[in-house]
């Protein structure tokens, strides 16, 4: 990576959340095959911020995320993306917000694979029928380190390439959101680092707001704030986290 | 093994349903053929049966002898038999009926027939009774119908010398099936009014009640043959059944067509559906299958759908072929029918093709099954698609073999040879060789074609858009195999088309270029040509709307060592109106003591120009000059010589036939006044050149609809393909449909790809085939004759394009929307 570790800019972390739940529920099923995959989740992810979303298989981390991105219905309470109420959406509507206001980048296929690298990168962006700023997209594929590589196919890309063309993808539409699932759960350790970090610095440089669901505590230590979901609730959460605090947090969570 | 197989398949039902109706369909077509040509045949063999119950014996021509032609003396020798109760003898010719408009009924005169009364009468009748005696006659139902007859009514039926005799109409009759009949309308008599009226001197059957075989067999003598009633019935029901061969011959040509299709849908289907289960087979092998097992699995899945297919495919066969029998009968045929005739024949056939198409199209697919190695059920899976396709060493010798081979077939059937049958099998054949050389071709042909048919979709509608016509490349084996199905349907269409097309430009053509006449004149009792009235000639000379009056007049003599028609056109419009092309000389060589000939007959009787011919006159033989010959594409005479020396030879006889041009915009007028003049004229029938242009048309317009209806199916079946192909795409992009959704297409979008994907697909196939429709209609017109004008029917080609895209898009339908109702979540969760 190129790009240097300047520290948190001032002013960055505003008070204003980007994504608020508040009792969120979500249940599967119903009678006595009803799962509470959600039991009343209330948590505020700040502009700007790098959040993690951690806790023991089966703890509904993945399922908030889902429901924060508008990918999945709640069953009870709201999610409020900025100034849009999206548990009140339309599919249609989700879909609007989903492709001008959010960003993914998922554990695994997250690239069309008829399509190039740059195509992938700059595909939301068709999908909405904006320009790309060119200005914009050169920086992001230099930090991300994909120049050239731009016109290979998925197919032809190593899996730490992917995951880096998907964080490029997640970051060139300048979304208000992105919503990471496991980004680094197939790659191997220094592929991991290298996507994790230039998700950081997009935060620190460019102000970025990512939510990262993982279960992995190294990754988790890359974001400025870890909260801990067990059983469909939050149990805790902790700032500035390092490998070692969430490793403590989990063990005492028996996850 | 087979219990996994037979449970894999009861877990996805909807599969196996998938897979089957391509060979429900084929499989329908065929039962159906048999179903409705039974069906017939039963009809008319209970009936003929039933007529022919009334007769004791019957003399009959000799099989395999075309006619009767028995002496009418026979019958007074047969009455005079002991024991014989009634004798009839049955006439058949031309008796033409006079309609209520004062014109011979019909395009063609009616059918004259004797109906007997008494025992041997075997006709049914819908009103009245049988002819009482020289003053009474019947007439069938339909022109009864459509002319407006009733019993008691008085008609006018001319005679083969064209001289009018009345009748009163004693009955309206049935004549059963008799397709002569059926088709011109017919007029009965009493067997003597019969053979007066249609000028026969001899009878083509004669029916006995009474007496026995023996004898009548030792009067008959042994030209005849003389039957049983039941034999008769037999007889008369094979020479009908004869066409009903000919129609399921025809129509299973067709249902073969079909099953082709049904082929290529079901190996795609199977091939697809090996690649998805890679992970059950590999972990199939895991657990200790072998190949072989395996490869049983797969051929039993496929004896499993065959059978299901098929067995559904009888039901839709005696559906389509009832279906058939009700629409034939709408159209105004009157097909008998004793009930749907389902023979276990049909069953069986139905079954033993149904699956073994099946069987045999699983086969390759099940060979590939087996190479599945068991690591890959523990590695991640790949990607389907690569959207990467090398023509390997096999497709490229066969492209290059095949393709060659029918491209100098082509090429020299349609330039190099004479022109004719042999070069138009010759061009069939390199068709067939061609579109095997496409089959093999086609996976490197599908990036190329999809995206120029993508070209307007992409451009259109955006990223979706784009992303579907890439969708529709990025699996070229796939599309190949999917889009061949529909290329035979449209392939063949568009020949038909093209075919059709041709026809009709190269028959106006020449008959405009050398025989550009308005009207015609022929007097129409019956099959021969009879003179038209010199007095109306003088009239229609008078008549001041006309520009020219050209008259034809023939004599049949003997030329040279065989019988020909020799005749004159007016000398004043041979080169001026009606321009026959002469060959080895001109029309200035045409004068006296000189003759030109049609140049087929020249050429079969090894006739040169300049070589002199023997023509037999009533003065005795003359020998003529042959000055040139003729292209043999228009009505003239067979020998042509001036109209003095046919005057001359001949005497000052009525024309054949008369033709009149119309003065340049007067074309009405001239019209109305030549009706107006041949008022006093029954027997004289006028056709304009365009009646008979609209009448061809329409013929050939009626076939052409006829195979678009029977190649229907096999396009239908190539849609399911379609369908098929789009719902496990579906399946396999389950992931990738989700991420899109993810990303922000909707769902309306997302339907929109799969529509836009299966539009490319069917433009793909559509153009392939209509491509190789057009050439190959282009190479058989060529090889047809050396007249024949090649003519392109742009609306309907663009038509079959544009019908294809829709019902491409309409075979989207169903997938697109299971694509689209898929939950993100769940769809990005599974594997």
């Amino acid at each position: 990576m190129t790009s240097t570790y300047t520290g948190p800019p001032a002013g960055t972390a505003t008070a204003v959340p980007a994504v608020v739940a508040t009792e969120v529920t979500k249940v599967y099923g119903s009678g006595d095959a009803a799962v509470h995959a959600l039991r009343g989740v209330s948590v505020g992810f700040a502009r700007g911020a790098f959040t993690a979303i951690m806790g023991p298989s089966g703890s509904g981390k993945s399922t908030l995320m889902h429901c924060l991105a508008g990918l999945d219905t709640v069953s009870g309470g709201q999610v409020r993306l900025g100034d849009a109420e999206i548990t009140r959406l339309s599919d249609k509507q989700l879909t609007l917000l989903r492709r001008d206001r959010v960003g993914f980048v998922f554990q695994a296929f997250n690239l069309l694979p008829t399509l190039s690298a740059e195509q992938n990168i700059l595909l939301p962006l068709e999908l909405a029928g904006r320009r790309p700023d060119r200005q914009w997209f050169d920086q992001v594929v230099d930090v991300v380190g994909l120049r050239d590589r731009l016109s290979h196919r998925p197919n032809e890309l190593s899996g730490g390439q992917q995951q880096r063309v998907a964080c490029a993808r997640a970051l060139v539409s300048q979304p208000e959101v992105i919503f990471a699932d496991e980004p680094t759960g197939n790659l191997d350790s220094r592929s991991g680092a290298e996507v994790l970090s230039f998700l950081r610095s997009s935060v620190r440089e460019m102000g970025q707001t990512i939510v990262m669901v993982t279960h992995d505590p190294v990754a988790a230590s890359y974001a400025d704030r870890v909260v801990f979901l067990r059983d469909g609730q939050i149990v805790t959460e902790i700032d500035q986290p390092t490998p070692a605090t969430v490793l403590d947090v989990l063990k005492s969570l028996g996850g | 093994m087979l219990k996994t197989t037979l449970a894999g398949l009861a877990a996805h039902k909807l599969r196996l349903l998938l897979t089957g109706i391509a060979i429900t369909l084929g499989v329908g077509f065929i039962a159906g053929t048999f179903v409705l040509t039974d069906t017939m045949q039963n009809g008319i063999d209970t009936r003929f049966a039933r007529s022919a119950d009334k007769v004791d014996a019957a003399v009959v021509a000799k099989k395999g002898a075309a006619q009767g032609e028995i002496p009418v003396d026979l019958l007074g020798r047969i009455r005079a038999l002991p024991g014989v109760t009634d004798a009839q003898g049955m006439v058949r010719g031309d008796a033409a009926l006079v309609g209520k408009d004062g014109k011979v009924v019909g395009d063609f005169s009616t059918v004259g027939l004797s109906v007997p009364s008494g025992r041997l009468l075997r006709y049914d009748f819908k009103q009245g009774k049988a002819p009482a005696g020289p003053g009474e006659a019947v007439v069938d139902d339909k022109t009864a119908k459509r002319q407006g007859f009733k019993v008691g009514d008085t008609v006018t039926v001319f005679d083969q010398k064209v001289r009018p005799h009345r009748f009163r109409l004693s009955g309206i009759a049935d004549f059963g099936i008799d397709q002569d009949a059926g088709y011109r309308g017919a007029v009965g008599f009493d067997p003597a009014t019969a053979l007066a009226m249609t000028g026969q001197k001899t009878y083509e059957e004669i029916d006995v009640a009474g007496g026995g075989l023996g004898e009548i067999t030792k009067v008959a003598g042994g030209g005849f043959d003389v039957v049983t009633g039941k034999q008769l019935g037999e007889r008369l029901a094979k020479s009908a059944g004869a066409d009903m061969q000919v129609i399921r011959t025809g129509l299973l040509l067709f249902g073969l067509v079909s099953l082709l299709v049904s082929a290529l849908v079901i190996y795609n289907t199977f091939t697809i559906l090996i690649a998805q289960r890679m992970r059950e087979m590999a972990l199939l092998r895991c657990v200790g299958a072998t190949r072989r097992q395996i490869f049983n699995g797969v051929l039993a899945e496929s004896v499993v759908v065959g059978i299901v297919g098929s067995l559904l495919g009888l039901v839709v066969g005696a559906g389509l072929g009832g279906g058939a029998l009700v629409l034939i009968n709408w159209l105004g045929a009157d097909m008998p029918s004793e009930g749907l005739a389902f023979a276990p024949r049909t069953a069986v056939i139905g079954m033993v093709v149904g699956v073994l198409v099946t069987v045999v199209s699983a086969l390759l697919p099940a060979r590939a099954a087996t190479r599945v190695a068991p690591i890959a059920a523990l590695r991640a899976d790949l990607e389907p698609g690569s959207g990467r396709f090398r023509l390997g060493w096999a497709r490229t010798t066969l492209t290059v073999l095949l393709g060659g081979l029918g491209v100098l077939a082509a090429l020299y059937g349609s330039l190099g040879m004479e022109k004719g049958e042999t070069a138009m099998y010759l061009v069939a054949l390199s068709g067939g060789l061609i579109f095997l050389a496409v089959i093999a071709l086609m996976p490197a042909l599908v990036r190329p074609l999809g995206g120029l048919a993508g070209v307007i979709p992409a451009r259109l509608g955006g990223v979706p858009g784009r992303l579907a016509v890439e969708n529709a490349r990025r699996s070229p084996r796939r599309t190949a195999t999917t889009t061949i199905a529909l290329t035979i349907g449209v392939g063949l269409m568009s020949l038909f088309a093209v075919v059709a097309a041709s026809g009709k430009a190269t028959s106006s053509a020449q008959l405009e270029k050398q025989f550009p006449v308005d009207f015609q004149l022929e007097t129409h009792v019956g099959d021969e040509q009879k003179p038209v009235p010199g007095a109306l000639v003088g009239e229609l000379r008078k008549l001041p709307q006309l520009s020219a009056v050209t008259i034809m007049r023939e004599q049949e003599v003997r030329v040279g060592d065989s019988d020909s028609h020799v005749g004159s056109v007016t000398q004043s419009s041979l080169g001026t109106v009606v321009k026959p092309q002469f060959k080895g000389g001109s029309v200035a060589d045409l004068r006296p003591g000189t003759v030109a000939a049609d140049e087929n007959v020249a050429k079969s009787r090894g006739m040169r120009v300049g070589q002199t011919v023997r023509v037999a006159t009533p003065h005795g033989a003359v020998p003529l000059k042959l000055v040139a010959t003729v292209s043999g594409d228009t009505p003239l005479p067979t020998f042509l010589m001036t109209e003095s020396d046919f005057t001359r030879y001949f005497g000052a006889k009525d024309p054949e036939a008369v033709y009149l041009n119309a003065k340049d915009g007067q074309s009405d007028q001239a019209r109305a006044a030549i009706e107006n003049a041949t008022k006093p004229y029954p027997a004289i029938k006028l056709t304009s050149a365009a009646d008979i242009k609209a009448q061809y048309t329409k013929a050939l317009d009626m076939v052409l609809m006829i195979f678009g209806g029977l190649l229907g199916l096999a396009i239908i079946i190539a849609l399911f393909g379609i369908a098929n192909t789009l719902t496990l795409s579906v399946v396999e992009r389950t992931r990738e449909s989700a991420l899109l959704r993810a990303l922000g297409i909707t769902k309306r979008q997302l339907r929109r790809m799969l529509s836009v994907e299966a539009l490319v697909m069917a433009v793909i196939g559509a153009f392939t085939g209509v491509a190789l429709g057009v050439v190959f209609g282009w190479a058989i017109t060529n090889a047809m004759s050396k007249t024949s004008v090649f003519s392109l029917p742009y609306l309907q080609i663009v038509g079959f394009m544009v019908l294809a895209g829709a019902a491409g898009m309409a075979a989207a339908v169903l997938p697109a929307r299971r694509a689209a109702k898929a939950s993100i979540v769940e769809s990005l969760a599974s594997d």
